[in-house]
């Protein structure tokens, strides 16, 4: 019996399906056997950024009102063996078409043949929310170190606390590193008490992340890139390693970035 | 047998006392008042206060005593008063006496409410409301918005160990902590918000709420 962990953030463009696609790609690395699932009905791009674009054939909405059987929608993601499919949304209906009870029904189904089923969750608190997280065990919630994502994120986490689920986990999405070392933006410490909900891991910003997306090669699958660690790390976390938190100034900061530091002191 | 009378007028500094029998029937009592207030002969306007004894009027039998007195142009009510209370106002007024307790996080979106004084232990975030019929106390940071005295209580405090509220409300009065009110309050630890008797809302010293509201303490005997 698997686990399904929804992927939520309130706030749009804070990389929800970003995280999706690597978190997902990152447990398959590790040898589990994942399902990814796009609810955001009209809006998908789960795909795109798996790369799996042209090979969709079903969809969500196609499985829950009946025109195919659940394995046929699956795409298999081929760079893992049996590793790493995924459910797209539906491009054509709107998120009205499917009911919170028919997605609990579809995870429950789900839930017994793959490891770990993520939910990417579309923006907002409206229907489609409240959808992608009715067969949800876990959720996950996404926020940048920018004031909106959080107030965001806090209305997301007081749902998410009236639902039976467990306390939600805390991503911190596109941390510039050098914004917050001069105390520019707001600090992961500060993010983790003003929400109070405990933190899973935290992800640099690289414009890598963009290009390998756009190239439908998720960025976790290149090992040597500051924001693929924090999902790889996230990906441990998730399967119940302590990993110790990376420190935000490890990036390099280059000669005149060490010259000028050493001046401002 | 004389006739017990059921109006008994009696003048007091403050205007008239209109003690209704509460023994009597009711339509007896209706028509005696309404004959008493006609052949009234008084001069100018005079406040009325109605005690109604141990009778319990509900709101319809209310309006219609206050629609007879009123019928007189010579007659106001400033107060209609009764020694008995139902069981749902008897609740609602323990309600009003009591504090509640949360403990959690109320966070952006979230209203939580109190009839009486509220005591949050934990953060009350941006957007969240804050709501009491009292007092309102915070043990941790708070940063929404908060209403006390919500039913019209002047008396109520807003106190939190943070206070760093977006907006803050005393019954009718409302006050945003706009950045010059924060350098006003200097330090946001350990504060309390009040109605100033000249009718804005202040901010002082935790500590000072003794001096300022000492009514509120409900802690009697020595020690």
């Amino acid at each position: 019996m698997g686990e399904a962990i929804v992927i939520t953030s309130g706030k749009g463009g804070v990389g929800k399906t970003t995280t999706t696609a690597n978190l997902g790609t990152a447990l398959a690395l590790q040898g589990k056997k994942v399902c990814l699932v796009d609810t955001d009905l009209g809006l998908r791009n789960l795909d795109v950024i798996l790369g799996l674009e042209n090979r969709i054939i079903y969809d969500l909405v196609d499985v829950i009102e009946g025109r195919c059987k659940t394995h046929q929608a699956l795409v298999k993601d081929k760079r893992f063996e049996e590793g790493l499919f995924l459910l797209p949304a539906a491009q054509t209906t709107d998120k009205n078409s499917v009911t919170p009870d028919q997605m609990k029904k579809l995870v429950e189904e789900l839930k017994r043949d793959y490891d770990y089923i993520l939910i990417d969750c579309p923006a907002g608190i409206e229907q489609g929310y409240k959808n992608a997280v009715a067969g949800a065990d876990r959720a996950i919630v996404v926020t940048t170190p920018e004031i909106s994502a959080i107030r965001d994120a806090d209305r997301i986490i007081g749902m998410l606390e009236q639902e039976e689920i467990e306390p939600p986990k805390l991503i911190i999405n596109r941390i510039k590193s050098n914004l917050m070392n001069d105390a520019e933006a707001l600090d992961v410490n500060e993010i983790t008490t003003h929400l109070s909900i405990d933190l899973l891991g935290i992800v640099m910003d690289d414009e890598r992340v963009i290009t390998s997306s756009n190239k439908g090669e998720p960025i976790v699958m290149n090992p040597a890139n500051a924001a693929s660690l924090g999902y790889r790390n996230i990906a441990r976390r998730i399967l119940g390693e302590s990993v110790p938190l990376m420190s935000i100034s490890q990036t390099k900061s280059g000669f005149f970035g060490k010259l000028k530091s050493l001046f401002a002191k | 047998m004389t006739k017990k009378q059921y109006v008994m007028i009696k003048g007091t500094k403050d205007g008239l006392v209109l003690k209704l029998d509460d023994k009597c029937a009711y339509s007896d009592l209706l028509e005696e008042l309404r004959n008493r207030v006609s052949e009234s002969e008084l001069e100018g306007l005079s406040q009325v206060q109605v005690d109604l004894g141990y009778r319990y009027c509900n709101e319809s039998e209310l309006k219609e005593l206050t629609a007879i007195i009123h019928s007189s142009p010579n007659l106001h009510i400033s107060k209609i008063q009764s020694d008995v209370l139902t069981v749902e106002e008897c609740n609602e007024r323990v309600l009003e006496k009591q504090s509640e307790t949360y403990i959690g996080i109320v966070r952006s979106g979230q209203v939580l409410e109190a009839k009486g004084d509220l005591v949050v232990i934990g953060d009350v975030n941006p957007n969240a409301r804050v709501i009491a019929g009292g007092s309102i106390y915070v043990l941790g940071r708070l940063k929404g918005i908060a209403h006390a005295g919500a039913n019209g209580n002047r008396e109520a405090v807003i106190a939190a160990s943070w206070l760093e509220a977006t907006h803050l409300i005393i019954d009718d009065k409302m006050e945003l902590m706009t950045d010059e009110l924060t350098i006003l309050s200097e330090q946001p630890e350990m504060e309390c918000a009040y109605l100033h008797t000249k009718g804005f809302i202040a901010i002082d010293r935790l500590q000072e709420l003794r001096i300022i509201r000492p009514q509120l303490s409900s802690f009697r005997g020595g020690i």
